[in-house]
């Protein structure tokens, strides 16, 4: 024991072992995005972790008895209503692996909560939804009883003409404005439970920046669904073309049909 | 983008910079935590890990390795979140699908080494939380004694004791010879 030995068989095996655990992880940038969100926007919870000065010691921090509760749990739990009401803009609830069942993990690796959006997160491109559906009560109405209609202010795209076609659903929570060449721009109430789900695979959503705040890219097609306010059932809808989604103002945005992502925050940034 | 360099932007404040470490040492992070007992709750400790060595750097001490100075992190906030809840999560282990893609030349030699497999696994799950921990930081994270020390803040004599003790109990369990 007093000389590096050089490894046993049943060491060897270990380190084979190792290699074949199958443990579940978020994919990286993701990780790398919510961590940067987190440190962009501070919760409000006091936290008195501040750089040590000092800082010979980084374990410092958490081995101060009753941090954990006081400090961590509240910000990451606790504050997770609060947050999406308040600092929401961005990604609130990161990621719940569902680890349970190998089933569970195969079909949804990590789901992803952002702008009254669930996305989930695939190893795989899911298979692609033919139907199309429309969602609850949507009625065709004209821009002149849009407000009438629509249970907030409604936000136009100076950058594009007139809509060709605009429905207000769920009873004026949401509004849909269409444009001939395959446009589509959704609008709806910000509220704590995600509205719209997502079924996405490789490659993952992109983050971007959209009138200073995060907004989320997913470039290829996928299923898109409602989830019903009653009782959470999730509806499946279509299968929608590359989307940029955003949250603004108690709002949350979605584009869909840009061919690229600068051409969809192009368009976005012109909300009014 | 080396991690030198990395640490040096995010200490500048960049934190595109700070996203390039994470991505970098996140599945390292994730498995440290899944591994030392977070369980499902991996993902909250890595996050609040990564914030917490962002908010520490200033402290970290330039030309010295990052990898083993963030999973003290790791493991120091694995353990407060097992200490908070008064157990570490049942450490469950699978062997992923690559473990049967090896297709041997006789049959029979998959469920020998199938077998071993599982049962030197259980082995592992069941040693004394020290050992296991030791075991875990030599063998499934392949870090070294000197880093495993560092990680678990234990002295180097430490980690090798709890090591030896634990490869005896696992040669004790399912026999020191390969199937």
């Amino acid at each position: 024991m007093n000389s590096p030995e050089p490894f046993d068989d049943l060491e060897a095996e270990l380190l084979a072992l190792g290699d074949l655990l199958d443990l579940p992880a978020p994919p990286p940038a993701t990780v790398a995005a919510t961590v940067r969100t987190r440190l962009e926007h501070p919760t409000p919870d006091p936290d008195p972790t501040t750089p040590d000065p000092a800082g010979s010691d980084p374990a410092v921090p958490g081995s101060a008895p009753g941090r954990r509760d006081g400090g961590r749990r509240g910000p990451v739990r606790r504050g997770r209503r609060r947050r999406w009401a308040v600092v929401v803009a961005v990604i609130v609830a990161v990621v719940a692996v569902t680890a349970a069942t190998p089933q569970g993990r195969a079909a949804v690796m990590a789901v992803l909560r952002f702008a009254g959006i669930e996305l989930q997160m695939g190893r795989s491109t899911p298979p692609p939804v033919t139907a199309t559906a429309t969602l609850p009560g949507e009625t065709p109405v004209s821009m002149a009883e849009l407000p009438a209609r629509a249970g907030f202010p409604v936000r136009t795209l100076a950058a594009l003409d007139p809509p060709h076609r605009v429905t207000v659903s769920e009873g004026g929570r949401v509004v849909s404005m269409f444009w001939p060449d395959g446009l589509r721009f959704d609008q709806f109430d910000g509220a704590v439970e995600p509205y719209f789900f997502k079924q996405v695979g490789p490659p993952f959503p992109d983050f971007t920046r959209l009138n200073g705040r995060e907004a989320l890219w997913m470039s290829g097609e996928h299923p898109v669904g409602y989830i019903r306010r009653e009782d959470g059932t999730r509806v499946p809808l279509r299968q929608a073309a590359p989307t940029l989604i955003w949250w603004q103002d108690d709002l949350n945005f979605r584009l869909e049909g840009a061919r690229t992502m600068e051409e969809a925050v192009r368009v976005a940034s012109s909300l009014q | 983008m080396d991690d030198d360099e990395a640490i040096a932007r995010s200490l500048e404040g960049d934190l595109a910079a700070y996203e390039v470490l994470v991505a970098r040492y996140s599945a390292l992070a994730h498995r440290t935590a899944y591994l030392l007992g977070a369980g499902d709750e991996a993902e909250d400790v890595v996050q609040e890990a990564f914030v917490k060595a962002y908010r520490h750097l200033p402290g970290f001490r330039r030309q010295a390795p990052f990898r083993p100075w963030l999973l003290r992190i790791v493991a120091n906030e694995t353990h407060n979140l097992t200490r908070s809840r008064g157990r570490r999560s049942d450490l469950v282990l699978r062997l992923g699908t690559t473990a049967d893609a090896r297709v041997p030349d006789d049959p029979s030699d998959v469920a020998v080494a199938g077998d071993r497999r599982t049962r030197l696994l259980a082995a592992v799950r069941a040693l004394p939380e020290r050992e296991r921990q030791a075991v875990v930081c030599r063998y499934f994270l392949q870090l070294t004694e000197a880093e495993t020390a560092q990680v678990l803040d234990w002295p180097v004599g430490t980690v090798k004791s709890s090591t030896h003790r634990g490869l005896a109990r696992l040669r004790e369990e399912v026999g020191g010879e390969l199937a």
